[in-house]
This record gives structure tokens, C-alpha cells and sequence, in this order.
């Protein structure tokens, strides 16, 4: 009698055990439903991801699908995103991809197709910028990331300073010109060690600090001088006359011309600085103005700053776009698609441009309410336009730190301009070729 | 005889069974890892082409040791580990021989000094990186108000790895404290009272009795903290993510850079793992001295 209890009590754990496993295996195959679905996304801390978080309620409202960011500083985003990248599945199920990872990511084969969904959802995609598209390394075959918004540079500066008449006397005194809104890089550095000199502000707020912040900085000066980092999209071209003008520029500024800790500054830094009016200018990202304009956060400067195209023409162009880890399930990756869609279209595009966002679709720029607003979009539409980029390939990441290494040995004196063009060339070519 | 061994065999045995899911956890947790950053280290594995095969021997060891920047890494962190190490311990060692004369305010004392110790270096870093910053910075202000020029700590080639020493000091002293303080109460009175009879004076006492009977305790402080310096990471990231320059690329940033930015996770794993040697090295050298010491 007791054997067969003890064979009874064993016949229902292995049947709840039977049952559980059964279980189990059925909640992982069932489809999920959109309702259940939680988009989870590494975003930087930047106003375009706060615009778009304060937006996320209506798209949960039309869709049921819940978006949450996870907003960190530029600096760690590409490790956290690389960790979930590499692994069996990722946290994250929609992702922003910078344009330097648009080379990366691609040829790690991380990111789905999106030309699958475009056609599925007939999504046009005509009112995108073009270039703005080729910059995150559309091909005829694939489209991987779709552009989210531009962070193309400028010149943000002071124009209570450029107008100020004692300044304007002895700027006239010093250089026999008239103080006006640099129109070369040379003009630039010469006024901003002018104002560092004379009116008690640092010339220039720089983000001197090694990797992203000064490669990015810098490749403004470059291109501002008539320099680039490739022709032809192969060969490297960066150690040439115009490249070490831009280096010698570039230095002297952080020596003469920016604040005191340049060299380890960052784009929360000069934003800081600037917003504090402690500096006559910065370079930046054009979207940069509406935060520095802004009463409420920057009641020192509000009113007295102006937005220009690099001194020279052209500044460095970059942007962020959206992509779909491959590494999650197809209704995630619906999901995403969905969300994509949503924050990208014409409506939702007007509605954050009229919050500060950098549009990517050439009729946000000339939408007559995003005008009446901001009528600097003019200006920002032809820094978008003149923009240049930086080299976009597998190794951009690790290239940014080349460079920055050798930018911030010439800025810090360890290493001559000569030497360091020449390092950050070599360092180019060796990463093209590997 | 035969009952003795089986006796002894059976002790053996049972002893092997209460260590074995220690050891089983510890095979797992280090083991393991070890044994792959180990196998990633002579592999072709990289974050583009994520396949251990083909295994490469010491390719990866050899490009590393061909590069200027890892030598410069490894020349930095010993400085910057000597140089932190020797500071905590000289005025961790001084604040210990005052607290040991305080009896009634000494758990103040130790409340206060356990705070940054239970501080992550991270927040540690972003707190001195604020109070720092040279135009907005509280640290400047100070300097400037009290007639003294303002520092550029973080962005200085020459300065910035100085900083980010006193920053880690004043972090980890702490530590250091408390050890030789438990240490220094824990030595018998009597050596003092004999001493104190011979007329020996109070800096003789310090050097001919408590130098020498707190060397054991002094050298498990120091070789922790050596190893902890060694491994530093967290603050050159936020301080200053191994500039201006390379003046603050320590080792293990250094193996970070190479992972992580170059995407080369098996040149990353080279790094880490000499890294390791060192730090093994070091702990075994100390440990011998350590005992020869005691036995002589």
C-alpha cells in the first residue's frame, strides 16, 4: 500500500514538474501582443530625447506600445550598446545609432534590414534629407538606420560683445578691422583670443577633452580651412597644408583663446560656460542655441546670442539615427518598426522641431510654423547643407580616439602640431587598412 | 595500522566533501573566466569577427608589447600605484598613531572616515570633477579668493595624473586607517613599559618597537591597496577618460580602449591578463618577503 502511495505522490511531481516545463515553453513560443510589448531604448541625455520622451504618452495612447529611455551621457553609450549587441538577445529593442557607429554596427551585422518594413508599410522616404540618409551608410542593397535627427556644427556667439563699443575700438586699434562676425577660421581664433584678452570671458568654450568631444571639435577647424580627412573616400589626406593650419588654429585657440581646462572639457562643460556668459563663443551643434537662448535656463545670455555657419563654410555634420537590433524577437522588431514610423513622420517631426529638434525631412525646415518660431532654421538649414563628415567606417569609435589623442598632446604641448598630423594620419590609415 | 588509514583516508575524504561546493563556486566564478579571457587572449576573437578560431599563440601579447602607448600605460600605472600606496600609508599611518592616543571620540572618528570609503569611486569622481572644474569649480574660487592662482587639475598634461592620485588618496585612505589602527591597538603594552624604563624617547619607541611589530599588519594594507591601485579604472573614466593626451591612461583603461573602441576584445584580453601577471607577481614577491622576514 505504501509503495503504491509513494508511486502515486511521484506520478503527480513528475506531472506538475511535466506540466510546469510544458508550461514554460508555451509562454516562450507564444506570440507576444503589441499590448505587452515594452520598447526600451539607450538614449543620450540631450534636449532631442527629451523632446521626444515628453512626446512618448501619445504614441502609447494610439498604439498601446510603452517606450521607455534610458538616457546616459554620450561617453557610455556605445559600450552599453555593444555588450547587448554581442549578446544572445538584446535589453534593448530599439536603438539610436550615431552616424559614427553607422559603419560598425552594419558590418558587425547587428542591425536589421529596414527595407523589409519599408516596403511592408509603404514608408516614404522621399522627404528625407538625402544626405542625411547616405550619412548613416544607406546602400541600394540595405538601409539600416533611419535618420532621427542632425547634429550638424556652428558658431553660437555672443552679439552683446560683438557690438559692445569699447570692445569694438580697441579691436579696431589692435587689427586696424572692424569687429565683426568671423567669416574665416583665422579671423575667428584672432577674435576670440581678443575677447579672452579684453572683455573677461574665455573666447572660445572648447571641448578639449580627448575622444569624441575634441575629434568632433576639431574636424570643424579642419573642414573650416579647406582640409578633409579622405579623398575619394580612400586615400588620407588629413596631414596637408590646410590640415596643419587647422591644427595650428585649433591649438593656438586652446591656448590662447579658450577657458582655463579645455583640455578635459566636454559638451556639458562648454554649455555650462556659455550659458554662464563667461565665454564670447563656442562651436557646437546648432541645436545648442535654443538652450543657451532660453531665459529660464541661461538668464545671462538669453537674447544675446546668434548662430552662424562655421567661419570658412563648413562645419562638421554629423547625426543620430534609429535602427532594430537583430538580436530580439520579430514583434519587438514590429514594435520598433512601428515606433519609428510614428516619430518620424511629418506630424510628430513638426511638432518637436517646434520644441528644438534638428529636423532630417526637408519639410520640417520649411514648414511656416517652425519658421514663425525659429526663424533661425534658415541658418541652421544651410549649416546642415554645407556640412561635412567626419571618415565613417568599422573603426570610426576607435578613431575619434586616435585622434583625440594626438589633438590633445598638440593642445596640452606634448607633441608638436607637425608630429601629432602627421600620428593622427598615420593612425587614419592603419585603421582603414585593417 | 589499516584502521589508522582507513581513519585518515575517511578524513581526507569528508574533508574534500565540506570543501567541495566552495571550491566548485570558486572553479565557476573565477575559474572560468579566467580561463576564457585566457583563451580570448590568444584567439582572433574580435567584436567584428566574434570567433575564437583561428587561436593566434601570442600574437596578441607581441603587438601589444610592440606599442609604445602599453609601455607608457604600464610605466603610469606603477607610478601612479607606487605614489598613491606610499602617501596612504605614510598619512594613513599618521592619522592612525593620533587616533590611537583618543579613547572617548574614537567611533567619530572612524564614523567620519568610513564615508568616502563607502563612497563609489565613481560618485567620488564625478563629485571632484565638479568641484574642480577651473572656471565654475568651488576649488578655484577658493584658490582665487585666497590670492593664489587658479589650477587647471583635470586638463593639465603635468597636473592631471597628480589629481586624479590625491583624489583616489583622500578616497581609499580610509582603508588604510582603519587596518593600522585596529593593528595598533591589537600590540601588547608591555615592550612600551620596558622602554619607557630604558629611557627610550617617543619617536625610538615608534621606530625600534611599534615600525616592527606592526610590519605584518602594515604589509597585508599596503599589498591590498597595491593590487586595488593597480586595477584602477573607474576614475580615469569619469575623470578624464585617459587624458590630455595619455598623461592618465592607466593599464587597465588601456585594455578597455583596446576592446571596447578598437573592438578588439582578444588584444583587450592580452592586456587585462598582463595586468594579472603583474598584480600575481607582486602579491607572491610581497608574500615571500613577508615570510622570510618573520623568520628571521
Amino acid at each position: 500500500m505504501r509503495a503504491g502511495q509513494n508511486e502515486e505522490n511521484i506520478m503527480t511531481l513528475k506531472q506538475i514538474l511535466f506540466a510546469a516545463v510544458g508550461a514554460g515553453a508555451l509562454m516562450a513560443a507564444a506570440p507576444a501582443y503589441a499590448d505587452d510589448i515594452v520598447l526600451r531604448a539607450l538614449m543620450e541625455d540631450v534636449p532631442e530625447t527629451q523632446i521626444i520622451e515628453a512626446m512618448l504618452p501619445d504614441f502609447e495612447k494610439e498604439t498601446g506600445i510603452k517606450v521607455e529611455f534610458e538616457k546616459i551621457g554620450y561617453g557610455d553609450m556605445h559600450d552599453k550598446l555593444v555588450s547587448q549587441l554581442v549578446s544572445p538577445q538584446s535589453y534593448y529593442n530599439l536603438l539610436e545609432v550615431d552616424f559614427l557607429w553607422a559603419g560598425e554596427f552594419p558590418a558587425a551585422g547587428w542591425l536589421a534590414d529596414l527595407k523589409p518594413f519599408i516596403a511592408k508599410s509603404n514608408y516614404d522616404l522621399t522627404p528625407f534629407i538625402p544626405s542625411t540618409l547616405d550619412l548613416l551608410g544607406r546602400t541600394e542593397e540595405s538601409l539600416q538606420i533611419l535618420p532621427m535627427y542632425n547634429y550638424s556644427m556652428g558658431l553660437i556667439y555672443r552679439k552683446d560683445l560683438l557690438a559692445d563699443p569699447k570692445l569694438q575700438e580697441a579691436f579696431k586699434k589692435a587689427s586696424g578691422r572692424d569687429l565683426a562676425v568671423p567669416t574665416t577660421l583665422a579671423e575667428y581664433v584672432e577674435i576670440s583670443k581678443f575677447m579672452k584678452a579684453n572683455a573677461d570671458v574665455a573666447g572660445a568654450a572648447m571641448q578639449g577633452q580627448r575622444g569624441d568631444p575634441n575629434s568632433m571639435e576639431f574636424s570643424n577647424y579642419l573642414f573650416a580651412s579647406g582640409g578633409a580627412y579622405l579623398a575619394d573616400g580612400k586615400k588620407v589626406v588629413l596631414d596637408s597644408p590646410e590640415g596643419k593650419v587647422a591644427l595650428d588654429l585649433y591649438v593656438d585657440n586652446i591656448k590662447n583663446g579658450a577657458q582655463q581646462g579645455a583640455l578635459s572639457a566636454n559638451l556639458d562643460d562648454t554649455l555650462r560656460l556659455m550659458c554662464s556668459g563667461k565665454a564670447f563663443s563656442m562651436v557646437t551643434y546648432w541645436w545648442m542655441l535654443p538652450q543657451v537662448d532660453n531665459a529660464e535656463k541661461c538668464p545671462d545670455v538669453a537674447g544675446k546670442v546668434a548662430l552662424t555657419t562655421m567661419p570658412g563654410g563648413h562645419g562638421e555634420s554629423g547625426g543620430w539615427g534609429w535602427g532594430i537590433p537583430k538580436n530580439v524577437s520579430p514583434e519587438e522588431q514590429e514594435a520598433a518598426w512601428k515606433f519609428i514610423q510614428w516619430v518620424q513622420s511629418k506630424d510628430v517631426s513638426v511638432a518637436r522641431a517646434l520644441q528644438g529638434h534638428a529636423p532630417v525631412r526637408a519639410d520640417v525646415y520649411t514648414d511656416a510654423k517652425v519658421l514663425a518660431k525659429y526663424p533661425y532654421y534658415k541658418e541652421a538649414q544651410d549649416i546642415v547643407a554645407t556640412g561635412k563628415s567626419f571618415p565613417i567606417f568599422a573603426y570610426s569609435a576607435q578613431y575619434e580616439d586616435v585622434l583625440g589623442t594626438h589633438l590633445s598632446q598638440a593642445g596640452g604641448g606634448e607633441a608638436t602640431p607637425e608630429d601629432a598630423l602627421k600620428g593622427a594620419a598615420k593612425g587614419l590609415e592603419e585603421l582603414l587598412a585593417k | 595500522m589499516t584502521g589508522f588509514m582507513n581513519w585518515a583516508h575517511r578524513e581526507v575524504r569528508i574533508g574534500w566533501a565540506f570543501a567541495s561546493p566552495g571550491l566548485i563556486l570558486l572553479a565557476i566564478v573565477m575559474g572560468f573566466p579566467l580561463l576564457y579571457a585566457c583563451l580570448l587572449s590568444v584567439s582572433s576573437y574580435t567584436l567584428l569577427k566574434p570567433a575564437i578560431l583561428p587561436i593566434v599563440g601570442t600574437d596578441n601579447f607581441a603587438t601589444m608589447m610592440a606599442s609604445e602607448r602599453f609601455w607608457g600605460a604600464t610605466w603610469l600605472t606603477v607610478k601612479y600605484s607606487v605614489v598613491t600606496v606610499a602617501c596612504q600609508f605614510v598619512i594613513g599611518l599618521g592619522i592612525a598613531l593620533m587616533l590611537n592616543r583618543v579613547v572617548r571620540t574614537k567611533p567619530i572618528y572612524f564614523a567620519i572616515l568610513t564615508i568616502p570609503m563607502a563612497m563609489s569611486p565613481v560618485s567620488v569622481a564625478l563629485i571632484w570633477r565638479m568641484l574642480l572644474q577651473p572656471n565654475l569649480g568651488i576649488v578655484n574660487h577658493l584658490m582665487e579668493t585666497l590670492g593664489l592662482p587658479r589650477l587647471d587639475w583635470l586638463g593639465s598634461a603635468s597636473l592631471a595624473l597628480w589629481t586624479m592620485a590625491g583624489i583616489d588618496i583622500w578616497q581609499q585612505m580610509s582603508f588604510v586607517v582603519l587596518i593600522l589602527a585596529a593593528g595598533l591597538a591589537s600590540l601588547p603594552r608591555e615592550p612600551y613599559e620596558a622602554a619607557e624604563v630604558d629611557g627610550a624617547r617617543g619617536w625610538q619607541q615608534f621606530w625600534f618597537i611599534t615600525l616592527p611589530m606592526l610590519r605584518p599588519v602594515a604589509a597585508i594594507a599596503v599589498i591590498i591597496q597595491l593590487i586595488n591601485e593597480f586595477r584602477t579604472y573607474d576614475l580615469p573614466y569619469v575623470l578624464t577618460k585617459g587624458g590630455p593626451g595619455t598623461s592618465t591612461e592607466v593599464l587597465s583603461f588601456f585594455a578597455y580602449r583596446q576592446a571596447f573602441l578598437g573592438l578588439s576584445i582578444n588584444e583587450g584580453a592580452a592586456a587585462a591578463f598582463v595586468l594579472l601577471v603583474i598584480v600575481l607577481a607582486m602579491t607572491v614577491v610581497f608574500f615571500a618577503l613577508l615570510e622570510r622576514q618573520s623568520k628571521s
